[in-house]
């Protein structure tokens, strides 16, 4: 559905993305990475936005860039606030049904429905700038999606919103998602995993790793980590610990404080805890390195970064 | 892709999709909408009473009503000069910066042949607005009746009102899409540098002005041929009026056609698009 081959995309003497290649078959995928990074440009990119300065962008077999055939087929929800004000929700929603083919009553039909999908119904008539950010969010989803696009992309679509709005919205989101194609720039980790969907991190343009979310877990348990230990006893405990066959290195970084370098830090943690309720020592911290999504990307972005552990 | 599509592409009985005018149609209606904002309307309402206004006065400090061709100079100078100028550079300037500043512009330009309808619909809004608002400000002007057998201008000025709308928004779009972010500016030094320098130099180059078809309509259709001096014949084209009309539409027509091929053709990095 989307491939990108050694694509880089400058901005004159700026790098947006850096020799990015990747594959996305159809499904859902979550675009990872922090402001900056560089995923509004790869959007840019798949949505027709930019061309790309070296490589090859496709999308549905075909280069987006000024092509109708395939932008019809792209739903698009950009990051950027809708700061459109006078015009209310069905006017703007039928404006870019319009826009993509439909006679007007085909898309003030379009229009209402998608509307009363994304819970913006009564609100369908106030003015954009009576509502709240949620309910912008909704209506700019409800652009992407009236004019039922076979690929939908999100650029941060939970971004400001609070926690009912997000969870409303992922709810949303991966319901739409269950039978098209999606591809959601987020630098909110945890709500790309409530959408059951593959990963891509980006960082500083380039892309460092794809996959599963299972996969990225896999890669990630393959790279060191540490479990950091605040304990009355740390050197009896530490002397336990190196005992551990996860254990690869112990250093202290305090009088009561030392740090386990391992690759299975939760299992390091559980047998540390273990040995410290057996020799009776009390142990006041016990920190597994973050196997979260948080801590996974947190980690590639270290890597990235050339920093050890 | 998983599981089966919920609804198809388009439902049994929806129309097919439309030509792009439609779709320009569709932008200049939501523009016009835009436009309909007290302080637009009460810049249209002085742009209406504005012409009126000058003559008035013009006519008072005369202590008569107006001379039929000093009429018809100063009229031309207000309505399809000044209002024209005027209402169309805050109309067709802003086309692409406005949807920038909105965070419109991706909405719109990812959109199949969303950026060449945005141009043309925008193009379109503007002629219609500002073409509106200077009939109106003629009308009233002649209801007035401060010059001399004003009627007999109606006819003539409402086609170089037109003329003026429809060739100056083209010209108008060319700075709109090269430099948004400056494009009043712009479209102020194109106005004063290609319209009103361009155009009064008598060499090839004001043959690429909208100023010289309405400078020669004018001298045509109000009989002045003849009695204007010959360093004043330089300033206007010797072809007939239907000549000085077409070189308008395929003017406005090879400016829209250059704006869009730019716009099709541009890219904003994402910190521009907002």
């Amino acid at each position: 559905m989307i491939s990108l081959t050694h694509v880089t995309k400058l901005y004159g003497s700026v790098i947006g993305v850096n020799d990015v290649t990747v594959e996305l078959g159809s499904g859902a995928y979550g675009l990872l990475g922090p402001n900056g990074a560089g995923k509004t440009t790869f959007l840019g990119l798949v949505t027709g936005q930019l061309r790309p300065s070296i490589g090859q962008v496709r999308v549905f077999g075909e280069r987006p860039f000024f092509n109708a055939r395939v932008l019809r087929r792209i739903g698009y929800c950009p990051a950027s606030d809708l700061t459109e004000r006078s015009a209310t929700p069905r006017e703007w929603v039928r404006y870019l049904v319009q826009l993509s083919g439909f006679t007007p009553a085909a898309a003030l039909k379009r229009a209402n429905s998608t509307l009363e999908q994304v819970g913006l119904g009564e609100a369908a008539g106030r003015p954009l700038s009576t509502l709240s950010k949620g309910m912008r969010q909704r209506a700019k989803l409800a652009g992407a999606i009236a004019h039922d696009p076979d690929l939908l992309v999100l650029d941060e679509p939970f971004d400001g919103l609070d926690p009912v709005a997000r969870h409303e919205l992922v709810s949303l989101v991966r319901t739409w998602a269950r039978s098209r194609s999606l591809l959601v720039a987020s630098h909110l980790l945890h709500e790309v995993e409530a959408l059951q969907a593959g990963l891509a991190v980006i960082l500083g343009g380039r892309l460092v790793a794809s996959g599963t979310v299972h996969e990225i877990r896999d890669l990630i348990d393959t790279l060191p980590s540490e479990v950091r230990v605040v304990s009355t006893a740390p050197r009896r405990l530490a002397e336990l610990a190196c005992g551990c066959p996860e254990a690869e290195a112990v250093r202290f970084v305090g009088d009561d404080t030392f740090v386990v370098d391992t690759r299975a830090p939760r299992l390091l943690a559980e047998r540390i805890g273990e040995a410290a309720i057996g020799e009776g020592i009390l142990v006041l911290e016990l920190i597994p390195g973050d196997r979260s999504l948080e801590g996974i990307f947190g980690r590639l972005v270290q890597l990235h970064r050339g920093v050890t552990p | 892709m998983t599981g089966q599509r919920v609804s198809p592409k388009r439902e049994p009985g929806e129309s097919p999709p439309l030509p792009a005018l439609a779709a320009i149609v569709a932008v200049a209606r939501f523009q016009i909408d835009r436009l309909l904002t007290p302080p637009r309307l009460a810049l249209a309402a002085i742009g209406v009473i504005f012409p009126t206004a000058v003559l008035l006065a013009a006519a008072r400090a005369r202590g008569a009503s107006l001379e039929h061709d000093l009429g018809a100079i100063l009229l031309y100078a207000l309505v399809p000069e000044a209002v024209c100028m005027l209402g169309l550079l805050v109309t067709i300037s802003p086309a692409v910066a406005d949807e920038l500043e909105r965070g419109t512009w991706v909405h719109v330009a990812v959109r199949p042949g969303g950026r060449r309808a945005l141009l043309l619909g925008t193009w379109l809004a503007a002629v219609l607005w500002t073409g509106a608002v200077a009939l109106s400000g003629l009308l009233l002007a002649l209801l007035t009746g401060v010059i001399s057998n004003g009627w007999s201008l109606l006819g003539p000025f409402a086609i170089l009102v037109c003329l003026s709308c429809i060739g100056r928004a083209a010209l108008f779009s060319l700075p709109a899409v090269i430099v948004p972010k400056r494009s009043l500016v712009a479209s102020v030094g194109v106005a004063l540098v290609v319209e009103y320098l361009a155009g009064l130099i008598p060499a090839v180059v004001n043959q690429l002005t909208i100023s010289l078809r309405l400078h020669t309509l004018l001298v045509r259709w109000m009989g002045w041929r003849r009695s204007i001096t010959p360093e004043l014949q330089l300033l206007i084209d010797d072809r007939p009026p239907w000549a000085q009309v077409t070189a308008v539409f395929i003017l406005a027509a090879a400016f829209l056609a250059i704006a869009v091929a730019i716009l099709e053709w541009r890219q904003f990095p994402p910190s521009e698009e907002s």
